[in-house]
């Protein structure tokens, strides 16, 4: 049997996870500038209120989704709103950003873990979606073929948004230069404060989707973050193309690396690709050199 | 000839920690006219124009639009009808220079509006009309400098605040950015306050020139072509005021 169809297959949807997670990055990232834990705890956030609202209270599949979605979103709106504004106004560094991060991602986790223990959890069983799907010699379950198409329209949606409204010029703006967009006239704090909303509703998902495939548990998010910013490094950190394509190429290089490395080194391989790309092309692959 | 004041900065002080960078500054500019405000380096002068836009820490002072007090919130100033062009040819350069003079017009609501706004700030810059779908990186300094003008005549402001339009600009370069300036306060009646170093060129065009020095206004001057001529710049500049 030839197994590299399955390995395109599983590659394409490891691709699309990491994908929502490195545009909800960059979105972030370019209009901040610092690397930012709290996604991560958002991706968790996301999993854990469809698992709480799906499997707890036995809700609509989408309605749970879509809540998961804009709760992500909104603790992410929350933690500009309550915290990186302020320290944007004191100009603060990007290492205090950073840790002032850290300590908010820290907190949530265990929130989470209060809340829901830290047992790994099933969101979606197998046995309740067997359906699945063959292409071209690969399997795949309808909620694989599901994350693959979402990724898809979210990356299509965000480039149109980005390229073609005036919201979407005025974040590039404001990735471009912050305080030039002040003084042309954009409310750069509010602005910054949607991106930070759009950005977590995107890292939200993904985390939903992880506890689809995968499962959850509250400490989900350092993985979430890593794979997310290695992603966005190799594509280019701020670029928000640059991070899809990194996404995918993440996607396969991990996917076709364990052909002949065992399967707990895939993280390995991740970090063995970001430190190729940090000393040889550390703008990644869509950024210009400085 | 008694024009109306447009924006009048009374008694401005701004402190970074221990440097007084604005020491008691008080300036004005009037409907239509261009305003020189020169002086050595560290002197003060970009840290006036930020204050106006809510960039600098203002520790005491008043801002005026039309005699009323106003407090310098960029986004609010930019919809009063005022527009800063900072120093250092600030272009998005990931943004093509369309898409430059569009963010340039964010604050306005009709989107008809901007594109004919584009088009008239393309007249007045036709370079920008052959390169508009490039990105502005691309641009030379001269080229970027007018896009930062350009864009921040996007908002039709009656007053535009330049900060040094002519650093690091080739003297041929500086000289067609300064026949824009005029061109543009002319036609368009904009008043125009252009910060300058010591380019004595300016001042013969401006219609009235400060000269500020360790934060203060050390020369008010209603006759400019008079500093053209004559030390009384130099001795600020050599540090003998
Ligand atoms: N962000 C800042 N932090 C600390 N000091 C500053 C800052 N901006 C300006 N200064 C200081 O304030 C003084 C005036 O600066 P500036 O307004 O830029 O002068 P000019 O534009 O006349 O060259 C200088 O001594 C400068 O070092
Ligand atoms: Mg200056």
């Amino acid at each position: 049997m030839n197994i590299i169809p399955q390995i395109v297959a599983n590659s394409l949807i490891a691709g699309s996870i990491y994908a929502l997670i490195a545009l909800g990055f960059n979105l972030v990232y370019g209009a901040t500038r610092f690397v930012n834990m709290v996604p991560g705890a958002l991706a968790a956030i996301g999993g854990y209120t469809v698992f709480f609202l799906f499997n707890r209270l036995g809700l609509n599949i989408y309605f749970s989704v879509i809540a998961g979605v804009v709760v992500a979103g909104f603790f992410g709106y929350l933690s500009d709103r309550l915290v990186f504004r302020k320290l944007r106004s004191h100009k603060a560094s990007n290492l205090v950003s950073f840790v002032a991060s850290l300590g908010i991602f820290t907190m949530l986790q265990a929130l989470i873990s209060i809340l829901f223990t830290s047992q790994f959890q099933s969101v979606l069983s197998v046995t309740e979606n067997p359906k699945t799907y063959q292409i071209l010699g690969a399997t795949f379950t309808w909620v694989q073929g599901l994350i693959f198409i979402t990724s898809i329209a979210a990356f299509v949606s965000l480039a149109l948004i980005l390229k073609k409204t005036s919201f979407g010029k005025a974040v590039r703006a404001v990735s471009d230069d912050e305080e030039v967009s002040k003084i042309i006239g954009i409310n750069t704090n509010r602005l910054i404060s949607w991106i930070f909303f759009i950005g977590s509703c995107l890292i939200g998902l993904s985390g939903i989707f992880i506890g689809f495939d995968i499962g959850i548990n509250p400490t989900m998010g350092l993985f979430i973050i890593l794979e997310g910013a290695t992603a966005s490094i190799i594509g280019g950190i701020g670029n928000v193309y640059g991070g899809f394509l990194g996404a995918f190429l993440l996607g396969f290089v991990e996917n076709f690396g364990i052909l002949k490395i065992p399967g707990e080194w895939k993280p390995a391989i991740a970090f063995g690709l970001l430190i190729l790309f940090l000393i040889f092309k550390p703008e990644g692959i869509m950024n210009k050199k400085k | 000839m008694n024009k109306e004041t447009l924006l009048k900065i009374e008694n401005l002080h701004v402190h970074y920690g221990g440097v007084k960078a604005v020491d008691g500054v008080s300036i004005e500019i009037d409907e239509g006219e261009i305003v020189a405000l020169m002086g050595p380096n560290g002197a003060g002068k970009s840290t006036v124009l930020k204050s106006i836009f809510g960039l600098a820490p203002i520790n005491a002072g008043k801002i005026l639009w039309h005699e009323k007090t106003i407090k310098p919130v960029s986004h609010e100033i930019v919809k009063m009808g005022l527009a800063f062009v900072p120093q250092g040819r600030r272009v998005f350069t990931h943004l093509t220079i369309e898409e430059n003079l569009e963010v340039g017009g964010f604050v306005i609501k009709d989107k008809s509006l901007v594109k004919n706004r584009i088009a008239e700030v393309m007249d007045i810059f036709p370079v920008l009309k052959h390169k508009r779908k490039n990105k502005s990186g691309s641009l030379s300094g001269g080229e970027q400098q007018m896009l930062a003008v350009a864009r921040g005549l996007m908002v039709d402001p009656k007053v535009l605040l330049l900060d040094e339009p002519s650093l690091g600009l080739a003297p041929k370069i500086v000289k067609e950015v300064f026949e824009k300036i005029h061109e543009i306060n002319q036609k368009r009646q904009t008043a125009i306050m252009v910060v300058e170093h010591n380019i004595k060129s300016l001042l013969g065009i401006a219609h009235r020139a400060y000269v500020l020095d360790k934060g203060q206004v050390v020369i008010t001057e209603n006759h400019p072509k008079s500093l053209m001529t004559g030390d009384r710049l130099e001795k600020v500049f050599l540090g003998k005021i």
